[in-house]
């Protein structure tokens, strides 16, 4: 009988792989035995590349499709670790500069594509009576952060979108969780200064395959089954709340 | 009683249910209070109310959802009573309950508008008076334990109330250095919205009253508006970046 955790048979989608982040949870999830693609390139032999755009239901039910195909089984596991829109990187900006197209750009955006991405992976789950989503929610999100209010909002929303969701759909077998990193390990630009939290109790804020990547693959798996909507901090022990 | 005389302050949503109930009782502690709502019949009762109790106020009719607007009441209040000490944001629209699968743009779109496109354009549209103010600067967000437990029943009502408190957080940590606190109330209160799912589901009433330890919902000015003029006054500047959640003790995940 296989591990608990063993992920063997089962096909996850992930967003974000061509970042660290999002490359180093794949390549943990295939690790794990998973069958795994990816949203956008990833520099990793052992996952597959679909193309597509999730910012609208159209195009995420696109890349579902394009994904299960890639597979050759349904998309049980969705890791959503993409970066939240707007600007590439997330230099910190005064609130009051920011601009209404910054701010659909950030917020809108990051909160549309998730919606959509979530829509288009449930009808498979429910059929199957089994479905994970883990979504990447850097720990910004709950500390608050000067000058990132934009993302902060995004990805706090994301976070509770997570929490609905698990809400709604758990008769269906689907958890749905966050893992909460240290920002500066999931978005481009953020530095530690710029949240002025505690030192992380464990030295370091993490490598994405080697400190996140099991717990992503343990969320994903059968072993994970009673925990939903719940966020997993994973960032080497700053943030403790609560 | 903490008072709030010389205070200047704009409450969203100000014609009707918790709105107004802050409304009211900043004015019963002397701050001159702009009514920003949506229609002037639901708004100028409220200045109304207001005046017989002796108070001073103004009725601006603003959608939260427009930026000018927004803008157009800020310099309204500032013309009329010289500056802008608090700005209250409680306007919202929408929590009708879906499904998330089904969920259309439209339903998105309903929840967004008011609690997060509001939020920033009266935080930023306020920010230069409230920088003014220092010390006596204050942005409260009304925002619901649903934006930290979630919600099965209206779901992206959760995700749009979350984003007030990291919006919240970050200008708390952002604005500090002025002197000005930013704040969430989490409130549970009597409503014409909850009055209306109230009729149509008779025994929610009984399970919301039997599931609060304090056993009742909360009244808008007595429970909620008192808790808004603290967080406004001198007595809460050390406060910020907090969410403090009315509802009678149903929610402790805080």
């Amino acid at each position: 009988m296989p591990a608990a955790t063993d992920l063997t048979q089962r096909g996850a989608l992930v967003t974000g792989a061509d970042l660290d982040i999002g490359r180093g949870l794949a390549a943990a999830l295939a690790g794990a035995g998973a069958r795994v693609v990816a949203l956008g390139p990833c520099a990793d032999e052992r996952v597959m590349s679909v193309a597509g755009d999730i910012g609208s239901p159209d195009g995420a039910g696109d890349v579902i499709a394009r994904a299960s195909g890639a597979l050759g089984t349904t998309v049980d596991v969705v890791v959503h670790a993409m970066h939240p829109m707007g600007d590439a990187t997330a230099a910190p900006s005064s609130f009051a500069d920011v601009t209404d197209a910054a701010w659909d750009a950030t917020w809108e955006r990051t909160m549309r594509s998730t919606l959509f991405l979530f829509q288009a992976a449930f009808p498979a789950m429910r059929d199957g009576g089994f479905g994970r989503f883990v979504v990447v929610t850097p720990t910004l999100s709950m500390s608050g952060a000067p000058g990132l209010a934009p993302l902060a909002a995004a990805v706090e929303g994301q976070r509770l979108l997570a929490k609905s969701a698990a809400r709604q759909w758990g008769a269906h077998g689907i958890t749905v969780n966050c893992i909460a990193p240290a920002p500066e390990l999931a978005l481009e630009g953020v530095s530690a200064a710029s949240v002025s939290l505690a030192a992380p109790a464990l030295g370091r804020a993490g490598d994405p395959r080697a400190d996140l990547g099991p717990v992503v693959t343990f969320l994903a798996s059968e072993a994970a089954h009673f925990v939903t909507g719940a966020t997993l901090c994973v960032d080497g022990g700053v943030w403790m709340a609560p | 009683m903490t008072g709030l005389d010389g205070r200047v302050a704009i409450v969203t949503g100000a014609g009707q249910g918790v709105g107004r109930g802050i409304a009211l009782a900043m004015a019963e502690r002397g701050a001159r209070v702009v009514i920003a709502a949506r229609r002037a019949q639901t708004g100028d009762p409220v200045v109304d109310e207001i005046s017989a109790r002796g108070g001073e106020a103004v009725c601006i009719v603003t959608d939260v959802t427009r930026r000018d607007d927004v803008a157009a009441c800020v310099d309204a209040a500032v013309a009329r009573f010289g500056a802008l000490h608090v700005m209250i944001h409680n306007a919202f629209r929408g929590g009708v309950a879906h499904r998330l699968e089904d969920a259309g743009a439209d339903v998105w779109e309903q929840n967004s508008r008011t609690a997060v496109w509001g939020s920033f354009f009266c935080a930023q549209l306020a920010y230069p008076h409230l920088r003014d103010a220092g010390a006596r600067g204050r942005l409260i967000l009304v925002t619901s334990p649903a934006g930290v437990e979630g919600s099965a029943n209206i779901p992206l009502y959760a995700p749009v109330k979350a984003a007030q408190r990291a919006i919240a957080k970050s200008l708390a940590r952002e604005w500090g250095p002025h002197g000005i606190t930013v704040n969430c109330i989490a409130p549970v209160a009597e409503t014409p919205a909850l009055a209306h799912a109230f009729a149509s589901n008779p025994t929610l009433k009984e399970r919301l009253e039997a599931r609060t330890p304090l056993g009742r919902v909360g009244d808008a000015e007595r429970d909620i508006g008192s808790v808004a003029a603290f967080l406004a006054s001198d007595d809460a500047g050390y406060v910020t970046g907090q969410t403090i959640v009315c509802d009678g003790g149903s929610f402790t995940g805080l």
